[in-house]
């Protein structure tokens, strides 16, 4: 994608997140922060029978790369097993969102994943390592 | 009401209005959310990112001289251009651009008072449209880390001489309750705390809501009835140099103090460094 398009998907998802607001009935919720420019980001999974990522929604302020990228994750990993939810990294985050474009806040664009990755490491290690049934 | 000390050094929107096609003039954004230029800008402005641009990407520290020479090539600025900057939160990266900008000695730097804000508030034209200029050749020379910058033992020494300091952060970033902004999250620190002897002024007060700089009497009071006065040499600090040197404008342009230096190490170095010693309020 050229970087004028990689921008307008960011612009989008940060004028119109998806997935965002509270979760009732979420099974993690974990606060996420980047000090360097004021960041916010708080992460509600729910997790179904099958250890899959069932939902997840974000709440959070802050600079538009951060806020772009928990909506454009909370879509990417719904459906996804625990324990490759758990094994993404931040050059993978990178890569989804536009290396060129976000990699001079790349503490930004990669707060939403490890918030989410602080969420999963919180399960018991047994739900962790489970492979879908 | 008395005058600022340097009043050319701010530009109000009308002017900056009255001047968005005066070739002697470049328009500089800086802002902390490195994608709201791309959202809109005025019209005529750049972009200059203080991660990407501004800082070594190596060694913390800043570009050098042929990369300045390179940035500026690359902008359109010359020597003799009138650089207008402006940003977001309350200019504070726009001042810390031109901080920059006066290491290395360039000599029209102006600051857009109200910054984006101001100019957005009053439904002034923005774009999207990146502006490209012919390249220039800009005589860039070697950055002075002496006059308006101060590094970790210089303060020390100053530390001790008693000299003036003024912690710029947050009331509970400088008792030691946290270490970084109200709402911030927590970050790696190791001690919370100020630099014995420096006295708290929150850079933010200085501007008023709309992101206008505060009148000359209430700037002088500010500082002045806490001790920060122009006679004495002032050292200003915050967590990485950035809102510090919004108030190291402050002194230095509006106020005419003749002598202030930014700790661009501030608390992320000297509350992490071996030897020195803090104070702090806080017991908790």
């Amino acid at each position: 994608m050229e970087r004028q398009g990689v921008i307008d998907r960011l612009l989008d998802h940060y004028q119109h997140p998806r997935n965002a607001g509270p979760l009732a009935d979420a099974d993690l919720v974990v606060v996420g922060g980047q000090p360097d420019c004021g960041d916010q980001v708080t992460v509600y999974l729910r997790i179904d029978d099958a250890h899959r990522i069932a939902q997840m929604h974000f709440t959070g302020q802050g600079c538009t790369i951060s806020q772009a990228s928990a909506s454009i994750l909370s879509e990417l990993v719904v459906g996804m097993e625990i324990a490759d939810a758990a094994r993404l990294d931040d050059e993978w985050m990178l890569g989804i969102l536009g290396r060129d474009v976000v990699h001079n806040r790349s503490r930004c664009a990669t707060l939403a994943l490890s918030t989410l990755q602080t969420a999963l490491a919180r399960l018991p290690t047994d739900q962790r390592n489970a492979v879908a049934s | 009401m008395t005058a600022y000390a340097y009043p050319d050094v701010l530009v109000d929107t009308e002017w900056l209005a009255a001047h968005l096609n005066d070739p002697k003039v470049r328009i500089v954004e800086s802002d902390e959310d490195i994608l709201l230029y791309d959202q809109g800008h005025i019209p005529g402005a750049v972009k200059i990112d203080w991660v990407g641009d501004l800082n070594d990407p190596v060694v913390r520290d800043y570009l050098d001289r042929d990369a300045f020479a390179t940035l500026m090539a690359g902008k359109g600025i010359r020597n003799d251009t009138i650089v207008v900057f402006y940003g977001d939160k309350h200019n504070w990266w726009a001042t810390y651009a031109m901080w920059v900008f006066k290491l290395f000695g360039h000599a029209d730097a102006r600051i857009l008072n109200g910054g984006r804000a101001k100019w957005i508030a009053e439904g002034r034209e923005m774009t999207r449209v990146i502006p490209s200029y012919p390249a220039t050749s800009y005589d860039a020379p070697v950055r002075d880390d002496a006059t308006i910058r101060a590094f970790r033992d210089e303060v020390k020494t100053h530390m001790h001489a008693k000299g003036a300091m003024v912690d710029v952060r947050s009331p509970q970033e400088f008792s030691g309750e946290r270490t970084h902004m109200p709402d911030y999250p927590q970050e790696g620190t190791l001690r919370g705390g100020h630099i014995p002897g420096a006295i708290n002024v929150p850079w933010a007060k200085s501007v008023n809501e709309d992101s206008t700089f505060k009148s000359p009497e209430e700037l002088a009071a500010l500082y002045g009835e806490q001790g920060i006065t122009p006679e004495r040499e002032v050292v200003a600090y915050c967590r990485i140099g950035e809102r510090s040197s919004h108030t190291w404008f402050v002194l230095t342009y509006l106020l005419g103090y003749p002598n202030v230096r930014n700790y661009d190490g501030s608390w992320t170095e000297w509350g992490n460094s071996v030897g020195v010693p803090i104070a702090k309020s806080y017991q908790g």
